[in-house]
């Protein structure tokens, strides 16, 4: 398609350029006039980060055709400041704490702007509808909603404008709301994350993935692909030059397949051209034979006798099996008064960090290889890689690029060592961009867990025994799964003082996505089953829950579940303070009628309800007005 | 035509609560994180180290401990993170393990360095090391007698000859598991908490809404108490998520939730009020006492809502995420249950 011509204004700037009509005015303000501070979170108009206003309407820039941006006045996140001064809406967000890894501010920030320019005097609750185009995965969005309330009345007068001040300038600063130090490069959009970064004759990356849950590689043929014009590399694991496989316990995954795909969307081969549109028409070019197999899908065929291995070397599919034993389960099981059993299942979970993986990777003068991009642990990266380059680990650079979220996802080097295996075919700077579908299919998940859980319990309450019996999905890779169920393991008996237990966390291969570092690492699924399962016995015991815990919790000098001697135990305190917090009353579970009067104290938001809403518009009494 | 239901039918309230405990950086092996701190001109720091900002706040944390430590302003700490060719390890971003193992490390790093400087300082002025403070910008004598800024403190100490430089290992001796039992030291600092959840659940269309959350927990010290609220927040609206939307499916292998229209998330309107309370309970082992909240925030979380739903309606969903299907069909199952007690008792 032939390119054309647009006229349009950008942030006060006329900008008058010719342009390929393919381009959505995201590629265009971001690829073009590197007004990088709109973000791409997922290309479908679900998420608003590349929210910008067109004509003063807010707009997200990932639907909408360049071409239909002709004439327009375009105003982004780099367009807020007022003469080069943070604006009231932006220091509401540093007073606040609003923004964590800033990846979806630029695009809040319009949406709060425009919240506020549609309704000065918006209550949180239109606050809150007005922002419900845009997704925030770190803050829980509670102090984006206070920031913008602040500035809604810092601007309307009804607040002085001191409150947006640092609360302390003199220290100690220990234990003081500072100011984040990286506040403004967020919300102004200039902080630079991999994907925003540009090099001089840099390359475009883009992979081929594996279609198949489990297949035999027959053949990878790339030459078609590699003959095309504007293609400078195709690597495949031929490539590898030293040691290749990486994970963060053991190193079971390639960094392209190597004559097996055990999973939907595993790297197979990789191709970096001088555009994003050449690489992508050269990934159709590459031939891949497979020769599909037999698919395992659930964690208890995993350990079937005579299952399908998932890897030859591991022929039980048993990634990591983490036992724990005290006392004597058997005998005190029996004797107790009640013994009260269920089983408990939870799914896989994605991240879903704001920013999907990308890098750049480039030579240093020196000839050593730099990798940037959001890594969790560019310290075992840098060991993985030098070992799979074959390279003394001095020549391996791994910088962290600003990180858009992470939750435990970029532990893992997916796609850092295609990128170096790139790299170094081609000696030229390559940058890799996932889109979110591809992040998704790639990689890691939350472990999804299958928990058979068996308490014994005196008829007072007192916890005799436990056994906890915990099965999980790996999926197709180790990554962290053995530390997981470690964690998961050691903490599954919950904060409370058990003599007698048996706890097993066995993680399996399958065909699955693989699963992976997941915030909490396992200790939120085990201990999913043992506070539901500790109610159910309340209910059973008829008893109120509160008591029952209170009666078995860990005290100071206790042995935990493995055995180690606990110095100071702060639990009881936390857990009076919460109930105290919520102003808890005491009673059994679902019992208590109409006689209860702890529902709905302040502490609650308002139901959401179908139907057209009207908000109560934000009143401020005339002794707050300055 | 019928009178519309009235909200109090349709609609029943609940609360639960979870309580949790997590352990402090890597598990069941050592866990160590370096730093380098120099005191520069003009009153300000540089700390580097290989820490991992992602979005926690780490950076600011470590900035504030700094500050503290050389008696100087967050704002005047440069801090130059992670770059294996220009920073010392201080390895990965995950565990719940920053605060504490690269705060700790840069709190030593910043002790040397002052060290260093109170030492060309304590000669120069021919007193004890001893009777010399920073705080605030200013060096002085504890009698307050001599006081002079940072900043010139750090040129009289470079005219000596002498770079206020130092560097921090911070060690976390934890013991891996015997492979039989189990057995071992996996952390030396545990953190706990504690959650309420209260919910709202359409006894029609089985939709939870989670409408307010209170929660408790222990950070051993709150370096930035407002960080803090915002990793409990984040981790509650997280792990409200996980309990009653989110679900990554696949079908023989093949992922069916390939993008954010089908993989839901909670946006501004899903999520509740949280009010948070942190406890400081200092962890005795280590030079700061801070712990840390990042992953035990979202713990309580799940149980708590899935308490709750059973307070409210007399159902419990064993199986996350606690869809307005699963919700439903439990509230058949209940309702058909009693029916069928009904029936039998009908009968005697």
């Amino acid at each position: 398609m032939a390119n054309f011509d647009i006229q349009l204004t950008v942030n006060g700037r006329q900008v008058s350029q010719s342009v390929s009509p393919h381009l959505r005015l995201l590629d265009f303000l971001r690829e073009e006039l590197h007004w990088t501070g709109s973000k791409e979170g997922c290309g479908a108009g679900e998420c608003g980060s590349c929210s910008v206003f067109v004509d003063g309407v807010l707009m997200k820039s990932c639907l909408m055709p360049v071409a239909k941006a002709q004439d327009t006045i375009i105003e982004t996140i780099e367009g807020l400041e007022e003469q080069g001064k943070l604006n009231v809406l932006q220091q509401a967000f540093q007073k606040t704490g609003a923004s964590q890894c800033g990846y979806c501010i630029p695009g809040m920030m319009m949406a709060a702007t425009a919240a506020l320019r549609a309704n000065p005097h918006a209550g949180r609750e239109e606050i809150k509808e007005r922002l419900g185009g845009n997704i925030c995965r770190c803050t829980g969005y509670q102090k984006i909603f206070e920031a913008t309330e602040l500035a809604r009345d810092v601007m309307n007068g009804t607040l002085p404008d001191d409150l947006l001040k640092q609360e302390n300038d003199e220290g100690p600063f220990i234990g003081s709301n500072s100011f984040r130090i990286d506040t403004s490069s967020k919300v102004t959009g200039s902080l630079k994350y991999a994907g925003d970064m540009v090099m001089p004759q840099m390359l475009h990356m883009q992979v081929l993935r594996s279609p198949y849950p489990h297949a035999e590689i027959l053949e990878i043929n790339t030459s078609a692909a590699e003959a095309m014009a504007g293609v400078e590399a195709v690597v495949t694991c031929n490539d590898v030059p030293g040691i290749d496989g990486f994970g963060v316990f053991t190193d079971d995954q390639p960094v392209l397949a190597r004559g097996k795909v055990r999973y939907v969307g595993e790297a197979i081969a990789a191709v970096a051209a001088e555009d994003l549109v050449t690489a992508k028409e050269a990934l159709k070019k590459i031939k891949v034979r497979y020769q599909q197999l037999p698919v395992i899908t659930k964690p208890e065929d995993a350990i079937k006798t005579g299952a399908t291995v998932i890897h030859e070397d591991v022929p039980d599919n048993i990634v990591m099996h983490i036992p724990i034993r005290k006392g004597n389960v058997d005998k005190v099981m029996a004797e107790s008064d009640h013994v009260i059993e269920d089983t408990y299942y939870t799914q896989p979970v994605e991240h879903a960090y704001l920013e999907p993986e990308a890098g750049l990777a480039y030579l240093d003068a020196d000839g050593t290889l730099v990798i940037q991009s959001p890594s969790q642990n560019i310290t075992h990266h840098r060991h993985k890689l030098a070992k799979i380059l074959d390279l003394p680990i001095n020549r391996v650079r791994m910088i962290m690029s600003a990180v858009g979220g992470g939750f435990g996802g970029k532990e893992d080097m997916h796609y850092q060592g295609i990128m170096a295996l790139a790299v170094l075919k081609c000696r030229r700077p390559i940058r890799y961009v996932f889109t979110r579908e591809e992040s998704i299919i790639a990689s890691a998940k939350r472990h999804p867990f299958i928990i058979k859980y068996q308490l014994g319990l005196s008829r007072d309450g007192h916890i005799q025994a436990s056994r906890i019996h915990m099965l999980s999905d790996a999926g197709a890779y180790n990554c962290s799964s053995e530390g997981v169920m470690r964690k998961a393991a050691i903490l599954a008996a919950g904060p409370y003082a058990i003599e007698n237990l048996i706890v097993d966390a066995i993680g399996v291969y399958t065909n699955n996505t693989p699963s992976g570092a997941m915030r909490t690492f396992g200790a939120m699924q085990s201990q999913f089953a043992t506070e539901c399962h500790l109610d159910l016995c309340a209910e059973k015991l008829k008893m109120d829950p509160v008591e029952l815990r209170l009666m078995n919790f860990l005290k100071e000098g206790d042995e935990t579940h493995t055995r180690q001697k606990l110095g100071s135990v702060s639990m009881l305190e936390v857990f009076n303070s919460a109930l105290e917090l919520a102003d808890w009353e005491a009673g059994i579970s679902n019992s208590r009628g109409s006689t209860r009067s702890d529902l709905g104290n302040p502490g609650n938001r308002p139901p959401c309800t179908l139907g057209a809403r009207e908000f109560p518009q934000e009143t401020v009494s005339a002794g707050q007005s300055a | 035509m019928n009178a519309p239901l009235r909200k109090s039918v349709r609609q029943k309230r609940g609360r639960g609560v979870a309580a949790c405990w997590y352990g402090i950086a890597r598990t069941a092996t050592i866990d160590r994180a370096g730093a380098w701190a120099e005191l520069d001109d003009g009153g300000t720091a540089k700390i580097i180290t290989g820490v991992t900002e992602i979005g926690e706040g780490i950076l600011t944390v470590l900035a504030q401990i700094a500050a503290d430590e050389l008696g100087i302003k967050p704002q005047d700490v440069t801090i130059g993170d992670n770059d294996t060719a220009r920073s010392p390890e201080a390895a990965h971003a995950g565990a719940t393990r920053q605060t504490y193992m690269i705060g700790n490390a840069v709190a030593l790093a910043c002790r040397e360095a002052r060290k260093r400087l109170i030492k060309e300082l304590a000669q120069e002025w021919e007193i004890s090391e001893d009777d010399i403070v920073c705080s605030n910008g200013m060096i002085s004598t504890l009698d307050k007698t001599r006081c002079i800024t940072i900043s010139e403190a750090v040129e009289l100490c470079k005219n000596r000859g002498v770079v206020p430089v130092g560097s921090g290992s911070f060690t976390a001796n934890h013991t891996g598991l015997d492979p039989q039992n189990g057995s071992g030291s996996p952390w030396q600092a545990y953190v706990y908490g504690a959650q309420v959840a209260e919910v709202d659940v359409d006894t029609e269309t089985g939709e939870v809404q989670v409408l307010g959350v209170w929660a408790a927990h222990d950070v051993g010290r709150a370096v930035n108490p407002q960080g803090v609220e915002g990793q409990i927040e984040g981790g509650v609206v997280m792990a409200v998520g996980q309990t009653l939307m989110e679900d990554y499916k696949q079908v023989d292998g093949y992922p069916s939730t390939m993008n954010l229209a089908k993989y839901i998330l909670p946006t501004s309107l899903d999520v509740p009020e949280v009010s948070s309370v942190i406890i400081e309970d200092p962890d005795p082992l280590s030079p700061l006492g801070v712990k840390g909240i990042g992953e035990p925030s979202m713990i309580p979380t799940a149980p708590a809502i899935i308490n709750a739903i059973y307070d409210a309606v007399g159902v419990r969903i064993h199986s996350l995420p606690a869809t307005p299907e699963k919700v439903l069909a439990a509230l058949r199952e209940k309702r058909d249950s009693a029916d069928s007690v009904e029936k039998s008792a009908k009968s005697i």
